[in-house]
Formats: C-alpha cells, structure tokens, sequence
C-alpha cells in the first residue's frame, strides 16, 4: 500500500518529468496546467481592460460605443466617412432611428453629448454613391441645394440625397412605375424635404406646377432617349448655370456597340442640348458598363483676357 | 503442551533455494509454485476435453446464418464487406443531400459577403474607374490638368486611433476569407454535381483531348442527346 501512493506523491510533485507512474503524470500535469491557465487569465483580463480605458478616454462622454467608430466629412459636403468595424461612405440621418432599405445605420455621440445617426450608403444600389467612391470631382448635391430626382424608384437613393440637402433643401423625386413609387412615397412621408412625383418624366407639363427651379438634375431613367429626357426637364426646371448629374447605363442605350462609344455618343447628344459637361466617370467596381457624367447647364461665356 | 513447546527457542529453518550448481535449470519450484502450475494445466487439459466432447457429438446438419455471412481471415473471422450496404437509390439520394448541404453553405457565405461589402468600400484604395474631364480648348484642359494633379481624393485619416484601425483591417480580413471560401465551396459544388450527373442513367462519354473546344485541365463529358417526352 505505502509504495505506491510514495510514488503517485512523487510524481505529482515532480510534474512533466515524466519518469513517475501514470496516475502521478497526471496529476503534475492537472497542476501546471491549472496555474498556466490562472495567470493566463490575468494577463488576458488586464489587457482588455487598458484598451477599454483608452477608448473610454477618447469618447469623453464615458459610453462604450462613442469610440467604436470615428465619423469625418468627406471631401463633398454633406456627405461622411465612417471608420469602424465598417469602412463606409455615410450621410447624415434625417429622421434618427429609421432605416429606410434596411441599411446599416451608425450612431456617433458628439463631445456635448448629443448622438448624430449616419446611414452606410451602398454603392451596389446608389450610383451617386458609386460615382462619389469612384471620385468625381463635383455632385453638386450639397446642404441647401434644390435637387430634381429622375428616376427615383423606391426611392432608396433619394434618402440619401435628402440627407444631404438636409431640410433647407428640397428633392423632387419624379418616378413613373405605381409600384416603385408607393416605396418612395412612404419614404417622402417621414421625409419632409423629398417631394414624391409618379408622373413620366417624358412629359415634364404635366408636373410643372408642383417643381420650382432647381440648382441640379440628378438623372437615372436608363431609356435609350435619357439625354431628351434630361433636356425637356432642364429647360422647364433648370436655373441658367445649374448643373445635372446623369448616370449611363450602356446596355440600356446600345448594346450592340461597345460602353465606350456610347458614353461619347451620349455626351454628344448633351452638348446639342446646351449641356456642358466637365467630366465622367466609370463606376467599374460597382455597376459594369455604366458611367456618370456630370456638367453644367448654359453656362455663362467665360469673359477673354 | 503447544504453548510450552512454542515458548521453546528453535531453529529457523530457512527455504532452499536453488545451488548454484544447477542454477542453468532456473528458479526451485516449491509446492505452492506446483500447486498453480498443476492448477492451470488440468484447466486446459479439460477445456480441451470438453471441445473434443462437442466436436465428437456435433450435428451435420448444423447452420447459422454467420456461416454465410462471415470468413475467416488467417483463421480471424470477418463479417463479410459493406460495400453494398446501400442501393443504388439511397447513395443517390445521400449525394443530393450533401448537395444540399454544400449549396445552402455557399447561398450562406454569398449573403454574408453581400452584407459586408455594403459597409466596406475600400475607400483607402485608388478607385479602379476610369475619370474623364471635358474641356472646351487647350487653355482649358491645361488648367483641369493642372488642377487634377494636387487634389487629393480623400480627408487625412492620420487620427484614427489605433483599435479603429485593427477593427478595419478585422472586417476586411473576413471579406476576403468569406471569399475564398465562396471560391471553394463553388469549386466543391461544382465537383459533387458532376460526380452526381455521371452516376446518373443516360449514355455519356469522355471526350478525347483534341476534341474538347475550350481547353480546360478537368474531364469533359458528352451526353448523348435523348428525346424525352
């Protein structure tokens, strides 16, 4: 009885030797790994809790989510940048706590202790938001601005258009399909600033008495004649030196001949309409063969030195 | 008379052991080592009785369905292979299930890689698009040129705190696991069907290397076409 349980001691006490009985070996190794587990633990712990600190330390306000994601302005006005677990472009929430596709929406609390609510725009399903990540110069969408919306859809886009203009702006939003529109038009119901129009946009007379002048047209039919269409709008709506925003989609217009030439035959077609565009832009990752044009409309004769 | 004769001091008798003499016939057996030994031999002398026993008295007509069912391997039986455990029917409907399976994975990883990709815009990165500026004259395009070259696409980012970073990277890390997981799970998918469709009735062939139109490394079939009704 007595050398057995000698041993057992034995080999408890001298841990991962490995030389005792197997009963001893066990029990070494129960031991050490215990004590390893306990002041791995500890560390662990420790260190969690300096980064918890730090983090409490840059919010001020003392909130765990104040530090979680940093919000900054994007080069365009009105439009924003989240960093965070999300590398997002954002705007501004006009009506806090409401999504309106289902988005992400993000909550920042300021330095005196108010909270702003950003929503992620997605480029997949906004080509304004595709053409801002694919770095156009100018929206001209910006705080204050009065913005007519071709093609609105479900009004997705147009959300995001009327956080930007904030509510000194205002976004007439024109779509044709009773489907799309009764989205857009329970969006426009929370939204003071959006003006919802289901009417064809190829007959601008019939809506003329709800829109006043706009500084900009943003334009997203996707019809072979979008560039008549943006035309007939601009010369009911557009104020002399207003700019439009219009997004191409190659296959709608021609696809038998390459994205390309029909962009230019495009651009084409809006310098015969007293459109001067400045610059287009591809926006390759998101959308395939489509392109942004942006410009101005009868712009003033540049005066010679 | 014992306790008296107890009392008395004798003499320690102590056991033999082996001389050394004879020591090459190894340990002395004493009667207690017989005793185990005699023991464990009558055991088996009569265990082996007892199975002559039943050997002499056994019934020819004998049978058990393990007679079938199993062989003797080197003397070891083994019940007979399961391999054809299943039918047909039931391993096709087996591959189908793993399908399934494989498929809802790969429908599951798709919309987890959506739903990231609509908070991560990779807005460090140049954009791939192509920009194009319009200009009236040369005067012009000098000075979009000009221009162009000094804007910078995006604010500085130089503050942001290190475990925002870390958080960044994090998700941008998973997108791209999550993606090439999609890429294997198609890879393994696409392999299973194929493995499916040929197990399937209907006359197909390999094709030979010179008459595949597309090169590819994998096997190419060819169904015969077969009018259904």
């Amino acid at each position: 009885m007595r050398p057995p349980r000698g041993r057992g001691g034995g080999g408890g006490f001298r841990g991962g030797r490995g030389d005792g009985g197997g009963r001893g070996r066990g029990g070494g190794r129960g031991g050490g790994g215990g004590r390893g587990g306990g002041s791995a633990m500890r560390g662990r712990g420790g260190g969690r809790g300096g980064g918890r600190g730090g983090g409490r330390g840059r919010g001020g306000g003392g909130m765990k989510g104040g530090s979680k994601v940093v919000v900054e302005p994007h080069r365009h006005e009105g439009v924003f940048i989240a960093k965070g677990k999300e590398d997002a472009l954002v705007t501004k929430n006009l009506v806090a706590g409401e999504a309106v596709y289902n988005e992400k929406r993000i909550s920042v609390q300021n330095e005196d202790g108010t909270k702003v609510e950003y929503r992620i725009w997605n480029p997949f399903r906004s080509k304004l938001a595709a053409a801002v990540l694919g770095g156009v110069d100018n929206i001209w969408i910006k705080p204050g601005a009065r913005v007519l919306y071709l093609g609105a859809a479900s009004g997705t886009t147009v959300s995001h258009v009327s956080d930007i203009v904030g509510p000194n702006g205002v976004v007439y939003a024109v779509e044709f399909s009773h489907r799309s529109g009764r989205d857009l038009v329970n969006m426009a119901k929370k939204r003071t600033n959006v003006i919802p129009i289901i009417e064809d946009a190829r007959h601008p007379a019939k809506y003329r008495m709800l829109v006043g002048m706009v500084d900009v047209i943003f334009s997203d039919v996707a019809q072979p004649d979008q560039a008549r269409i943006l035309a007939l709008n601009a010369s009911y709506f557009l104020k002399a030196g207003g700019h439009f925003v219009i997004s191409i989609k190659a296959n709608c217009i021609d696809s038998t001949v390459p994205a390309e030439a029909v962009f230019q035959s495009e651009v084409k077609k809006l310098q015969q309409e007293q459109f001067k565009p400045f610059e287009q832009v591809t926006l390759e990752p998101f959308e395939r063969d489509h392109a942004c044009v942006v410009g101005g409309y009868r712009m003033p004769k540049k005066q010679k030195a | 008379m014992s306790s008296l004769r107890n009392a008395l001091p004798r003499r320690a008798h102590k056991e033999r052991a082996q001389p050394q003499s004879r020591k090459k016939f190894g340990l002395l057996e004493k009667h207690k080592d017989y005793v185990i030994r005699a023991k464990a031999y009558h055991k088996k002398e009569e265990s082996i009785r007892r199975l002559k026993e039943k050997a002499a008295f056994r019934n020819p007509d004998e049978f058990y369905f393990k007679m079938i069912k199993t062989k003797t391997v080197d003397g070891v039986h083994r019940l007979e292979g399961e391999a054809n455990k299943y039918t047909q029917e039931e391993l096709m409907l087996m591959k189908t299930q793993d399908i399934g399976y494989v498929l809802q994975k790969l429908q599951s990883e798709r919309n987890k890689i959506e739903k990231l990709t609509t908070m991560l815009h990779s807005l460090d990165n140049n954009p791939s698009s192509r920009h194009v500026y319009f200009a009236e004259d040369r005067e012009e395009a000098k000075e979009i040129k000009s221009q162009s070259g000094r804007k910078d696409a995006l604010p500085d980012f130089d503050d942001i705190p290190d475990h925002i970073k870390r958080k960044t990277a994090a998700s941008y890390r998973e997108l791209e696991g999550r993606k090439k997981r999609v890429q294997e799970l198609e890879k393994l998918y696409m392999d299973m069907s194929l493995h499916k469709e040929l197990q399937k009735k209907g006359r197909k062939r390999k094709l030979r290397e010179e008459e595949i139109v597309c090169p590819t490394s994998k096997a190419v079939y060819k169904w015969r076409s077969e009018r259904k009704r």
